[in-house]
């Protein structure tokens, strides 16, 4: 390597320095030790405690010997790590679509409307409010006899309950309250996508015969299908991290109706005080955001590509 | 600009290092607890041991209370220095004591000839293999609340010291109209249930949870006939158990003795002007009158301390007769039982006068609202998880109590 080659290199090493300085510390340093500790048994305290235990953790999270006796029905039906995989896909299979549609609606509706700005100022104000402030206002809001219930009772739907107090509402109130949030914030994104649909596609559309509907099911969707991809894959990664709705709102109650992955990981470690289980729950949620990334930088070069 | 720029941090640093020591006769102790700014008695407790010992400054970190156990527990992991941690829940001392984190006492408690015969017996909820790891200075148990002015528009008697709960159930219903709820029943586990534990027997980590269907079924039969709010409205409004009560239209409430100071604060500060008093929390048949459960609250010296005999001289006087008296000055209930201690305990200021409520100073028996035992925190998550479905009426108490047998039995497989 030549001088200034050399240093060319050593210029824009120190570039990154600082960046990846700040990941190493705080990312990447804690995450080898987390893969490390879900093979230990630790309690916190002196290292010198730290005792290996194999796949022991893996094998209680699991509850290997039960699930093994009395099948997979079990495992999410009364294993602490089933039941809060179960809610979070269910949480995460309702919420990203219903986004998405409630986005997109948004967003369509506001691309060409008079007082635009205004609108799209006030669904995106939930985005940056206090989340402990949203969902107290959502408690009160889905009480039993608050103004949810009065309006779904006028319209017929015998419901008579506080909906974080029961163990099939709950988790819908927790979709409710992100779908809502989360709206207004890729509204953005799609109304900045929706400026890249090319005009002439539409015009030439609309010389075809297609009217607003056709228009839109064959041309604005497919020019959006990048954005789509992208929105619904940082959702999802974002659905399989919720805590803080939850433990706000329902603090994964009734029971377990609304215990997620990241709230079973949170009571393990900071309430139990037993690191090396957490640790190894935190893996199994490590690999589902491993793959749902993975499929997303192999799609988007096909995108990308298109 | 360099130079100007190295000369400034040379200095910077200068001045950093001349700014550590400090005078040397003045010792300072620090200690970490809980909402030090808003609670009275740790103001006390600080005003009364730096008055009687000249020379020592004690410092409070503070920590949310909500927080407490997480923050503490990752404080001693990073190897804090503070001299002396206090001890908000029993499990803590057991933890910390299990991470190396506690210095053993019984070393401490030879050499100084400490009597800790005051305790009544609670400091061994302190003890792991009979060494003594904390020293108690603060135990609330539960008592009744009641407000004499509904009591009195109602006509109806005030409670008593020897009630049963099917008694106070009449009572709660009788004094219920008009926006009047016979009594409160805040969201938590303790309040509905742990009355099981204060017949010294049962334990919340025995492996039997049918002794709770009992109360269980009186608090529904309450809720029913609309003697108290509902669970369901409670949890999700998030009504805090201070204000429910000081809002002068519940009757009774079964609380922590804590609360005690909160209201004599509320009536100083003109929160609330009702008359109330105390009793002591009903009895189950069989199980002798005046006896409930509580909770300990201690202090524990850190090993990391470099200033372990005075630490151990605050937290020995902070358990002993002097600390006591200055936590009774302010309506707290401090550990340590004596004549005197319970003669100043009635004599603050706000104490009501009546004979019965200090009566209820005295308790004939108080169990731990948790005992120390294995796998507890897995058994609290499990009891807990189902009392909310019992009380949010997700399923009948009989089926809650039998999940949770089941669940804790499966622990133990």
């Amino acid at each position: 390597m030549s001088r200034a080659e050399k240093k060319r290199t050593l210029i824009a090493y120190s570039f990154l320095a600082p960046n990846f300085l700040g990941f190493a510390i705080f990312t990447l340093v804690p995450v080898v030790c987390a893969i490390a500790l879900s093979f230990f048994e630790w309690n916190g305290g002196d290292i010198s405690r730290l005792k290996f235990v194999g796949f022991d953790n893996y094998a209680t999270i699991f509850n290997v010997k039960k699930v093994s006796q009395n099948g997979l029905a079990y495992f999410f039906n009364r294993v602490d790590l089933g039941i809060s995989l179960k809610n979070t896909i269910f949480y995460t299979l309702i919420t990203v679509p219903l986004t998405i549609v409630c986005a997109l609606a948004l967003a369509l509706l506001l691309n060409k409307i008079r007082g635009a700005v205004a609108y799209r100022t006030i669904f995106f104000f939930p985005y940056v409010a206090s989340m402990v402030a949203i969902c107290v206002c959502w408690s009160f809001m889905l009480m039993k006899d608050g103004p949810i219930n009065q309006f779904i009772q006028a319209i017929g739907i015998p419901f008579n309950k506080s909906w974080t107090a029961d163990s099939a509402m709950a988790i819908w109130a927790i979709i409710l309250v992100s779908v809502w949030r989360n709206m207004g914030y890729y509204m953005v994104i799609y109304l900045a996508a929706l400026q890249g649909v090319p005009r002439e596609l539409l015009e030439a559309a609309t010389v075809d015969g297609a009217g607003k509907w056709k228009q839109f099911i064959h041309v604005t969707l497919p020019q959006l299908r990048p954005t789509t991809f992208f929105v619904s894959i940082m959702m999802i990664i974002s659905c399989f991290k919720i805590y803080d709705v939850v433990a706000i709102m329902t603090d994964g109650g009734p029971g377990r109706s609304t215990k997620m992955l990241v709230t079973y990981i949170y009571d393990e470690a900071f309430v139990k005080i037993r690191y090396g289980q957490a640790s190894a729950i935190s893996m199994i949620l490590l690999v589902i955001v491993l793959v749902i990334t993975i499929i997303q930088f192999r799609s988007e070069k096909k995108f990308s590509s298109d | 600009m360099k130079k100007l720029l190295s000369v400034v941090l040379a200095a910077m640093m200068l001045l950093s290092l001349l700014s550590v020591p400090a005078l040397a006769e003045d010792q300072v102790l620090k200690v970490v607890t809980w909402d030090a700014t808003t609670t009275p008695y740790l103001i006390a407790q600080k005003e009364a041991y730096e008055a009687s010992h000249p020379g020592v400054t004690i410092e409070y970190v503070d920590v949310a209370s909500q927080d407490y156990g997480i923050k503490s527990t990752t404080m001693l992991e990073g190897g804090d220095a503070s001299d002396v941690f206090m001890v908000k829940e029993i499990d803590d001392i057991i933890k910390w004591q299990a991470q190396g984190f506690a210095e053993p006492l019984n070393a401490y408690v030879e050499k100084t000839g400490y009597d800790l015969s005051g305790f009544v017996g609670t400091e061994k909820n302190y003890c792991v293999e009979d060494e003594l790891y904390a020293v108690p200075f603060r135990s609330d148990f539960w008592v009744l609340f009641y407000n004499k002015d509904l009591f009195d528009a109602a006509g109806i008697e005030y409670p008593t010291n020897d009630m049963t709960w099917d008694e106070y159930a009449e009572k709660a219903i009788a004094l219920t109209k008009d926006g009047v709820y016979g009594t409160h029943y805040h969201t938590w586990l303790s309040a509905v249930a742990n009355w099981t534990v204060a017949d010294g027997v049962n334990t919340l980590a025995d492996k039997n949870y049918d002794d709770l269907l009992y109360f269980y079924q009186l608090y529904q039969k309450l809720e029913d006939a609309g003697a108290c709010m509902a669970y369901a409205e409670l949890k999700a409004s998030g009504l805090h158990y201070s204000a429910a009560f000081a809002n002068g239209n519940i009757a009774m409430m079964p609380m922590g003795y804590w609360y005690v100071s909160t209201l004599i604060g509320y009536n100083k500060d003109g929160t609330c002007s009702f008359n109330w008093g105390i009793t002591a929390v009903p009895h189950a048949d069989g199980v002798a009158a005046g006896s409930s459960f509580g909770n300990l609250t201690g202090a524990m010296i850190n090993k990391n301390s470099a200033n372990k005999d005075l630490a151990w001289d605050y937290i020995s006087w902070l358990g002993g007769e002097e600390g006591a008296a200055a936590t009774a000055s302010v309506g707290a209930r401090p550990a340590f039982v004596s004549e005197n201690v319970a003669g100043a305990m009635s004599a603050v200021e706000g104490f009501p006068t009546d004979e019965t409520s200090k009566g209820a100073l005295i308790p004939s028996f108080v169990g731990m609202e948790w005992p120390v035992a294995e796998k507890v925190a897995d058994i609290k998550t499990i009891v807990n998880e189902e009392h909310t479905m019992i009380m949010a009426r997700e399923i009948t108490p009989e089926e809650g109590i039998e999940e949770m047998n089941e669940r804790v039995a499966e622990l133990f497989e």
